[in-house]
């Protein structure tokens, strides 16, 4: 493997670019995605957490049991706005920006 | 939308389980990404060894029609073509057959969400023509396009020689297993002398240390030992293991142990295949990478605890089907690879122990 | 990796990373950073990170908001490109009531000398076309912005490492004493001395608090955000609730919940997020969403920062507060005045902790 091999092919990032926030003292899959974007794609790491997990093990000398897995998301797989937006229709916990503005007395607080 | 029994995957387990539950009179609701049943046995024309005593030798596929059929006298909602995109605060899943999302609520949830392949990286593997071995099987096998006219094999599991075996007969032309061990990992040592017979090499200490092509892949160097050659190719086929697929219990906040021997991170489960929360369930390779017949066993285990879990049938009959199951699951399992359920014992062993835990806790 | 230091920041996220940077490049006394976890595995990666002002109330809040978002431009200029983008911010609004308040609002800001505009429909669809044509009008701020948070604490902390600062990461602080003028820091990995000790703890800042036997009135407030697949550049302005980001991906959200520090997402909150979303930009509809993340704010019990020095303790600072982003420029900046010369160019009394006394 050299330094340009693609870990991450979603986002493309390289060996190299993994390697350095490695260095960086990044510890887990978590922190390098935060700084290289690695697994930040499509795929949400599905494809590279393993590679990744290699490469810390061999960088850090981490055993394997003791590098986390990536924090995994929903939704599962990508699905279109308009189809999560179905059957919601109350607000209860998102709010508008304006809900903030408080008036007093007629003026704002 | 209410079930009592909610089984996720309908693969071998997720259908094993299913014939359990089902006929114990549950209500059953299966749901699957794709649009058949049967999940990966649709793409495996091979002979599927070491299945339970009860079953007849079987093609993959042939296989997967069988354990649909013994579904059919069953009320079961199917919800194919169906996906899971994730959990409601209450606990309800969230299903989308991408026109609206709904949930459901399921007094138990079963999940045989079974197992990805492991990427292999080297430099160019992103190449168009680098393939997984599971992606070349589904071109063969589902969609009848060969997918590729000169190959090779990174790897020397059962499935890489599965492989190569099936390419070969539909016209490509395998140049070779690529191995970076020292030894072949199959031991189906039938297969390792068919292969052998057809004439495929198989290189041991090796590595891929680079593919080039324009494009797509036209050739690769190949590394043995301090030896490089170049072959021509157009279609590499990786096998990097596999390992269970944890999103699902990821979200559902199921902690994890490691065994490396059932492939890598596997959600903590006790000897009833219940996890930590305990109105979920798992089966198959969800619950450790196996042999197909041992997959099918989990899959019975796992709907036998759950009908005991909701009442359906008596500990008595449970625990009654459930010794005969484990002792049949212990033949299987240690006739393909004893490490595997040693392993998988001691991952139960270590069900109050996890190694990843509450991982939304920040 | 030394013991003893003349500075010692509790916290590596973008307030403690920001003090650490701007401290760094006015002295070179020995400045340590101590990270429970690693910078960015807080609440500084995981928010939407505007550079937001306007609907920041009362004006003098926002006065402080705005002094701050002021001095982004420069700060890209000394630590490298953060991808800070002056957009200009719009808040739309969908009901008359909200125009009332609209207006009271741009009256109380143009006493401080923020520019306020309360649009009307069409001017807010001139400026922003994709937005629903239900709009009933928005109010425009050209202050505002957004950044890349990741490369924003990133670069704090390889400008700070570049000016000598120590970072140790992963690293819990247990205890703290004070023993003869210094602070003894007791960590996971070693034991620390130094002079001044601040604590830029966010989330955790009451934690962090109770071992110096103070109480520092932060909770926690659970916001989440869904990230869309990356798409062509088609929103001109940083809008309350989503934003495009460089790359293409919109980033929507603006809930809150009260779960401590539980970083679950949920369909119900990320269901309620996507129709938000098709609703203020119906374009949307056909975006997928790739990913939803969860940031726990750390969120002051009268949601104001608290700045300075804490009573009673020599050498002790305090910089704990929500819009962290925002802020962080002139908070790194105002810290440090307060550690060299004791005193700050801009009046911070009224963030003063003693206020909940």
């Amino acid at each position: 493997m050299d330094k340009s091999t693609i870990i991450c092919r979603c986002e493309e990032i390289s060996y190299e670019e993994i390697e350095d926030v490695l260095t960086n003292g990044a510890t887990t899959f978590d922190d390098l995605k935060r700084l290289t974007r690695c697994g930040m794609g499509p795929c949400q790491s599905k494809i590279c957490h393993s590679l990744v997990a290699d490469m810390i093990h061999e960088k850090t000398n981490t055993p394997y049991f003791q590098i986390p897995l990536p924090r995994m998301r929903m939704p599962l797989s990508p699905i279109k706005l308009e189809t999560l937006a179905t059957n919601s229709t109350s607000f209860s916990s998102v709010k508008s920006v304006m809900d903030e503005v408080e008036l007093e007395d007629g003026k704002v607080r | 939308m209410e079930t009592d029994i909610l089984i996720i995957g309908a693969g071998p387990a997720g259908l094993a389980a299913a014939f359990e539950t089902a006929s114990k009179g549950l209500d059953v609701t299966i749901v699957d990404e794709s649009l058949t049943m049967g999940g990966q046995l649709n793409q495996q024309t091979q002979v599927i060894p070491s299945l339970p005593s009860s079953f007849q030798s079987m093609r993959g596929f042939e296989w997967a029609a069988h354990l649909t059929n013994q579904l059919k006298e069953y009320d079961i909602r199917y919800l194919l073509s169906h996906r899971v995109i994730g959990f409601y605060k209450d606990g309800s899943v969230g299903i989308t057959d991408e026109q609206e999302v709904f949930a459901v609520k399921a007094k138990k949830i079963i999940v045989a969400t079974g197992a990805a392949e492991n990427a292999v990286a080297f430099p160019k593997w992103t190449l168009p023509g680098v393939m997984t071995i599971g992606a070349a099987q589904t071109l063969i096998n589902r969609d009848f396009v060969q997918p590729g006219k000169e190959a090779v094999i990174v790897g020397s599991s059962d499935f890489a020689l599965d492989a190569a075996l099936q390419l070969s007969e539909v016209g490509v032309h395998v140049k070779g297993f690529i191995e970076k061990n020292a030894g072949i990992l199959s031991r189906d040592l039938e297969k390792i002398e068919q292969v052998k017979k057809i004439g495929i090499p198989i290189h041991l200490d090796s590595f891929i240390k680079e593919a080039r092509g324009i494009g797509a892949v036209e050739e690769i160097d190949i590394q043995i030992g301090t030896r490089v050659f170049t072959e021509k190719v157009d279609l590499v086929c990786v096998d990097g293991g596999r390992s269970p697929i944890l999103d699902i219990f990821y979200q559902l906040g199921c902690s994890f142990g490691y065994q490396k021997e059932l492939g890598g991170w596997v959600p903590q489960y006790n000897h009833q295949f219940q996890t930590d929360r305990e109105d979920i369930f798992l089966a198959g390779n969800a619950a450790g990478i196996s042999t197909q017949g041992v997959l099918l066993v989990t899959g019975m285990l796992a709907g036998i605890n759950a009908c005991e879990a909701v009442g359906a049938i008596t500990k008595t009959i449970a625990d009654e089907e459930k010794d005969f199951l484990w002792k049949e699951l212990e033949i299987l399992e240690t006739k393909y690879n004893p490490t595997i359920w040693e392993a998988r014992n001691r991952h139960m062993e270590n069900f109050a122990y996890p190694v990843i835990k509450e991982q939304f806790l920040s | 990796m030394d013991t003893s230091y003349q500075t010692i920041i509790i916290g590596g996220g973008v307030v403690g990373s920001s003090i650490a940077y701007h401290l760094s490049e006015q002295t070179k006394e020995g400045i340590l950073v101590l990270d429970q976890k690693f910078p960015l595995s807080g609440t500084s990666g995981s928010t939407q990170a505007w550079v937001w002002v306007h609907n920041k109330t009362p004006s003098w809040y926002a006065e402080f908001s705005m002094y701050s978002a002021e001095l982004y431009s420069y700060l890209s200029k000394k630590i490298g490109d953060v991808e800070f983008k002056r957009t200009g911010g719009l808040s739309p609004f969908f009901n008359e009531v909200d125009r009332e308040k609209a207006l009271r609002l741009a009256e109380a800001y143009e006493q401080i000398g923020i520019k306020i505009k309360v649009l009307s429909r069409e001017e807010a669809l001139e400026k922003e076309p994709f937005l629903n044509p239900a709009v009933v009008g928005a109010t425009y701020s050209a202050i505002d912005g957004n950044v890349n948070p990741f490369r924003l604490v990133d670069r704090y902390m390889r400008a700070a490492k570049k000016n000598g600062v120590q970072y140790s990461t992963y690293n819990k602080v247990t205890e703290i004493q004070k023993l003869l003028g210094k602070f003894i820091v007791v960590s996971e990995k070693g034991t620390f001395a130094c002079k001044n000790l601040i604590l830029a703890g966010g989330t955790w800042s009451r934690e962090l608090g109770k071992l110096v036997d103070v109480n520092i009135p932060i909770n926690q407030l659970r916001g989440q955000i869904l990230v869309t697949e990356p798409l062509k550049p088609f929103l001109n302005y940083t809008i309350s609730g989503l934003r495009q980001a460089f790359n293409g991906e919109v980033l929507i959200g603006y809930s809150m919940e009260q779960e401590g520090f539980n970083r679950a997402t949920t369909l119900d909150v990320i269901q309620e997020t996507a129709n938000m979303a098709v609703h203020y930009v119906p374009a949307l509809r056909k975006a997928k969403v790739v990913r939803a993340f969860s940031g726990i704010r750390a969120m002051p019990e009268d949601g104001f920062p608290i700045l300075g020095k804490i009573p009673g303790v020599e050498n002790l600072i305090v910089a704990a507060t929500h819009s962290g982003v925002t802020l962080s420029p002139l908070i790194g900046t105002l810290m440090t005045e307060l550690i060299l010369d004791g005193e700050t160019s801009i009046p911070i009394d009224r963030y003063s902790i003693s206020r909940f006394a």
